[in-house]
C-alpha cells in the first residue's frame, strides 16, 4: 500500500513535471544577453528596462502567437568570456526562439561562430564595429539594429558641415581614448574632415579615466580651434569641460561622443553648451517618442535619458511583431517578416536593409539615428538636425 | 616658453594629488609592511562620502575631507579587526591578496549599490581659475596642492614630534623590540592602517570636484602611488612629495612634448619604476 502511495507520488510528479515542461515548451521565448555589471551596465541597465517594458505591452495585447512571451535576460557583463556560454546556453538548454541584446562590439564579434554554428535568429541590439558585421558575413539571421561606427562618423561629419554652414567653424582639435572605441579608424575620421575642407591642426591620445587633460588641452590651446572634438567615455566628461577652462583652453563648441554622460553633468554650469551625440532624448519631439516617455514614466516612474531604453523597446517590439505576423516561431519566416518592418519608433522609421560590408545582414537604423544635443539648464536639447532640433545651436562655449 | 611654463604649472598642480594619494599608501607599507592593494579603493569610499555629502546635504566637497577621513578610518578599524591583523605576519603574498580581494569587493558593492556611471558634483570654484601672466591654474587643484602639502608636513610633525608618532616610528622599526619595551603593537597598526585609510579617502574628497566619483577611479590612483613610494623610499614620508612632482612633471612633459605622449603617458610610472630599482640594485652591488 505504501509502495503503491509512494508510486503515485512519483508518477503524479513526472506527470506535473512532463506537463511544464510541455508548457514552457509551448511558450515563445527570447534570450537577451545584456551587461548588467561592470562599466557598461549603464547602457545595459537602460536596455533592460526598455525590453521588460515591451514585455509589459506585448503581453498586455495578447503575447506572441496567442501564448505569453517569457524573455531569458542573462548578464555578460560585456564580457566575451561571459556572452559565449550565454549564446550558446540559449541555444542549447533554453531553446529559445531568437536572441537579442548583444551591446558590446567585443561581445557580437565572440559570438560569430557559436551563431554559425546553431545559427539561431539574431536581433542585435548594440555592437557598432564592422569588425561584427564582417564577422557575420554570409550569416542570414542576424537583423542588427544599432547603426555601425561608420554611420555614426558620417552622422559627426554631417553636423560639423552643419556647424561650418551655420558659424564658419572650420578648425577641429580631437582628443580620443587610446583604446579600441576611440581609436578605431581616427586617422580615416581625421582625412575625412580634411576632405571636407576642415582644419584638424592637433590630434592626440588619452587614456579614459587619467583625469588629467591639462598637458593636452595646453597643447590645444596653441591652435585657433573652433571645435574640440572629443572621442572616449562617461568619466572623461567632467575632466575635459573644467580642465579647459583651467588652462584657458577656449574653443567654441566642445563637442563629445561617449555613449552615456555621467550622472549630475546635466545640472553642472561647467556642461552648459557642451554638445554630445545621442541616439535619443526624451525631448525628442517624434509622436512614438512621446507614447514611450509616457509609458516609461508609468512603469518606471522617471525619466531616461539612455537611448538603449528605447533601443531596447523597439527591438523587442519589433521582433514579437514580426513573430505574429509569420503566424510561427520559424526562423525563416520570421526573418521575412522581420525584413519587411516598416515602423515609426521612438528612434524614428525603422526598415531593414542590406548592410553595407555584408549585404546578408539585414541593417536597421543608419547614420539618420543620431542626434546632436546641448547641455542646457539642466536639460538635453536637441539642435540637429533641423527636424529633431529644439533649440537653435549655442555657439561661443566658455 | 609660454607652453613650458604652463607644462610646469600643471605638474606642480597635478604632484600635489598624487602626493595625497600616495601619502596614506606610504604609510601602510612603511610601518604595517603590507601592500595595500585596496588603497585605491578608499580613496574611491572618500569621493564617494563626499559625493552624497555634497548631494544630500549640499555640503562642499573641501570640507568633506573630515568626514570622509573619519568614515574611512572607522571602517579601516573593522577591516583590520576582520582580516588585516590575521595576516600581518604571514608571508607577504598573503596580504597582497587579501587587500587585492578587498579592493575588489569594494568596487564591486559600489558598482551594486551606485551603479558604474561616474557622478560628478557642482562647487561654486569649479570654474574659477587663478592667472599669474601666461599660467593659468584652477582654484580646486590648487586647494588640492595645499591641502596635501599641509596633511603631510602634520603627519611629518606627528611622526617625529609626538610620542604616537615615535611609537609608529619604533613599531615600523622592529616590532618585536617595540613590543619588548612595552608597546601596543597592535594599537598602533590599528592607529597607523587607520590614518592610511583616512588619507586615502581624503584624496578621494579633494579629487571628486575635478573627476568626479566612479567605483573604477581608484585602480589608477594605486598603480601611481606604488610608483610614487618606490621612487620615494618605503617609509619615506618627505620623500612623497618630491616622487609625486618627479611622476607628475615626466608625465605633464610627455603629454606635452612626446608625439602621441597622451596614452603614452600612462607608462611613464612604469618606467619609473623600473628605472628606480634598477639604479637601487646598481648603487648597492
Amino acid at each position: 500500500m505504501r509502495t503503491l502511495a509512494v508510486a503515485f507520488v512519483v508518477v503524479a510528479l513526472l506527470a506535473m513535471a512532463g506537463t511544464e515542461g510541455m508548457a514552457q515548451r509551448e511558450q515563445v521565448r527570447i534570450g537577451i544577453s545584456l551587461p548588467l555589471t561592470g562599466p557598461a551596465s549603464a547602457s545595459g541597465k537602460a536596455a533592460e528596462a526598455g525590453y521588460r517594458l515591451a514585455l509589459d505591452e506585448i503581453n498586455k495585447a495578447g503575447g506572441v502567437l496567442g501564448r505569453r512571451l517569457q524573455i531569458f535576460i542573462e548578464d555578460d557583463g560585456n564580457l566575451p568570456a561571459k556572452a559565449v556560454p550565454i549564446f550558446t546556453k540559449f541555444v542549447t538548454v533554453d531553446r529559445v526562439h531568437a536572441i537579442t541584446g548583444i551591446f558590446g562590439s567585443a561581445v557580437g564579434v565572440s559570438i560569430v561562430g557559436p551563431a554559425k554554428l546553431h545559427e539561431p535568429l539574431i536581433a542585435m541590439l548594440g555592437a557598432a564595429s564592422p569588425l561584427v558585421e564582417r564577422g557575420f558575413e554570409g550569416y542570414k539571421y542576424l537583423f542588427h539594429y544599432h547603426p555601425w561606427a561608420y554611420h555614426n562618423m558620417e552622422a559627426v561629419f554631417s553636423f560639423m558641415e552643419f556647424v561650418r554652414t551655420g558659424t564658419g567653424a572650420s578648425t577641429i582639435a580631437m582628443l580620443y581614448e587610446d583604446g579600441p572605441f576611440g581609436s578605431a579608424g581616427i586617422g580615416d575620421t581625421r582625412a575625412e574632415l580634411i576632405k571636407r575642407g576642415f582644419d584638424v591642426p592637433f590630434m592626440e591620445s588619452f587614456k579614459s579615466g587619467s583625469g588629467d587633460f591639462t598637458a593636452l588641452l595646453s597643447r590645444a590651446k596653441r591652435h585657433p580651434v573652433d571645435v574640440l572634438f572629443w572621442i572616449g567615455f562617461d568619466a572623461d566628461a567632467l575632466p575635459i569641460a573644467v580642465q579647459s577652462r583651467e588652462v584657458g583652453f577656449k574653443p567654441r563648441l566642445i563637442f563629445g561622443t561617449p555613449a552615456s554622460w555621467p550622472v549630475g553633468y546635466e545640472g553642472n554650469p561647467v556642461a552648459r553648451d557642451v554638445a554630445g551625440m545621442a541616439g535619443w532624448t526624451s525631448a525628442s519631439p517624434l509622436p512614438a517618442s512621446k507614447e514611450f516617455v509616457k509609458k516609461y514614466q508609468a512603469k518606471y516612474g522617471g525619466l531616461t535619458e539612455e537611448y538603449m531604453a528605447p533601443m531596447g523597446f523597439v527591438t523587442l517590439t519589433t521582433l514579437a511583431a514580426a513573430m505574429n505576423k509569420a503566424g510561427t516561431t520559424d526562423r525563416d519566416r520570421v526573418a521575412a517578416e522581420l525584413a519587411r518592418t516598416d515602423a515609426d519608433t521612438p528612434l524614428g522609421k525603422l526598415r531593414f536593409k542590406p548592410s553595407r560590408l555584408s549585404p546578408s545582414v539585414y541593417q536597421g537604423f543608419d547614420s539618420d539615428l543620431w542626434m546632436v544635443f546641448q547641455f542646457r539648464e539642466g536639460r538635453r536639447v536637441p539642435v540637429w538636425p533641423k527636424s529633431m532640433a529644439a533649440g537653435p545651436l549655442a555657439w561661443r562655449w566658455r | 616658453m609660454e607652453l613650458f611654463l604652463q607644462t610646469l604649472a600643471n605638474a606642480l598642480i597635478q604632484s600635489g594629488t598624487y602626493a595625497l594619494a600616495s601619502a596614506g599608501l606610504a604609510l601602510a607599507v612603511g610601518v604595517l609592511h603590507i601592500v595595500n592593494f585596496a588603497h585605491g579603493e578608499f580613496l574611491m569610499v572618500g569621493a564617494f562620502v563626499a559625493y552624497w555629502l555634497s548631494v544630500l546635504a549640499g555640503i562642499d566637497p573641501i570640507a568633506s575631507l573630515v568626514p570622509a577621513g573619519a568614515v574611512m578610518f572607522a571602517a579601516s578599524g573593522a577591516i583590520y579587526h576582520a582580516s588585516i591583523r590575521r595576516v600581518l605576519l604571514a608571508p607577504e603574498l598573503n596580504a597582497l591578496l587579501l587587500t587585492f580581494g578587498i579592493g575588489i569587493t569594494l568596487q564591486n558593492l559600489a558598482i551594486l549599490v551606485f551603479g558604474a556611471t561616474p557622478r560628478v558634483v557642482h562647487t561654486a570654484y569649479q570654474l574659477t581659475v587663478v592667472t599669474l601672466g601666461p599660467v593659468s591654474v584652477g582654484v580646486a587643484p590648487l586647494v588640492t596642492l595645499v591641502v596635501s602639502v599641509t596633511l603631510l608636513a602634520g603627519m611629518y610633525a606627528v611622526l617625529y614630534r609626538t610620542g604616537v608618532g615615535k611609537s609608529i616610528r619604533a613599531v615600523a622599526q622592529n616590532r618585536t623590540g617595540a613590543h619588548l619595551v612595552g608597546l601596543d603593537v597592535d594599537r598602533i597598526y590599528l592607529l597607523t592602517f587607520g590614518i592610511a585609510s583616512a588619507l586615502a579617502a581624503i584624496a578621494g574628497s579633494m579629487v571628486l570636484v575635478r573627476i568626479g566619483a566612479s567605483p573604477h577611479m581608484g585602480f589608477g590612483f594605486v598603480l601611481k602611488a606604488f610608483a610614487i613610494i618606490v621612487m620615494a623610499g618605503l617609509g619615506n614620508l618627505t620623500g612623497v612629495l618630491w616622487a609625486s612632482l618627479v611622476l607628475a612633471t615626466a608625465e605633464a612633459f610627455v603629454r606635452t612634448y612626446v608625439p602621441g605622449g597622451g596614452g603614452a603617458a600612462e607608462a611613464v610610472f612604469f618606467l619609473l619604476i623600473f628605472f628606480t630599482l634598477v639604479w637601487r640594485s646598481w648603487r648597492t652591488a
